[in-house]
């Protein structure tokens, strides 16, 4: 299943979930030319958004991404409210829903250090780039080395460009 | 939206990371120089016409 990134964030911004691009996806938007397969969104976690949040993804069927079918994963907010981090695979392709982000915090946490980015007929919050190398090195990941540097890179271009 | 709008300005005050300044002389610049002629829509279908072409290639794959 390939992930369109259109259709996911056209589905989030068009319920008017409150969330904010981040991962490789917000590198692209900022840029980076690696390759990402889904969507990291952080979405604030009030009871009104998180129904926003069912309502926008249920027509996608999302799953439990690598989880065997069968399981009694209900799409509701009971499910949100109990867990924080879901990774899911829906019709649309892969999307990981984060409640929090290690070196960054909340959604309320991060939201101050997002740009506005249109794309695909709607406007969404994306990670702003200093925040985006701010949050991946408190994070101190060993995998997100070479992201670093190429988001540290983009930063020298548009700053010497 | 694209180079010059100021909300994308950036401020990057962080000390250079030794660890991160070895891993940024492989970056392959001219790459990054050609999304940031991009708006950011155009550099996400970019990935997106990437990701089909790769997964096309994944489902075309047969052993030999």
């Amino acid at each position: 299943m390939t992930t369109d990134f259109g259709l996911l964030i056209r589905a989030l911004a068009l319920a008017r979930v409150d969330f904010i691009l981040v991962g490789g996806l917000a590198a692209a938007v900022h840029g980076a030319a690696r390759a990402t397969y889904d969507v990291d969104v952080v979405y604030a976690r009030n009871q009104d958004n998180l129904a926003r949040l069912i309502t926008a993804l249920a027509p996608l069927r999302p799953y439990l991404r690598g989880a065997p079918p069968g399981l009694p994963f209900g799409w509701d907010a009971d499910t949100l409210s109990h867990g924080l981090n879901f990774t899911l695979t829906t019709t649309g392709g892969d999307i990981d829903l984060l409640g929090e982000i290690t070196g960054g915090g909340l959604y309320e946490h991060l939201i101050g250090g997002t740009v506005s980015v249109t794309a695909f007929g709607v406007e969404c919050r994306c990670l702003a780039l200093d925040q985006l190398i701010t949050v991946k090195r408190a994070a101190g990941r060993p995998k997100d080395l070479e992201a670093l540097a190429e988001l540290e890179a983009i930063a020298e271009e548009r700053r010497d460009h | 939206m694209a180079r010059g709008d100021s909300r994308f300005d950036i401020d990057i005050s962080l000390a250079p990371d030794p660890v991160i300044e070895a891993y940024k002389r492989d970056v392959d610049r001219t790459l990054i120089r050609e999304n940031l002629k991009l708006t950011p829509e155009q550099r996400i279908l970019k990935l997106q016409a990437f990701v089909n072409a790769l997964d096309q290639l994944r489902g075309s794959a047969r052993p030999r």
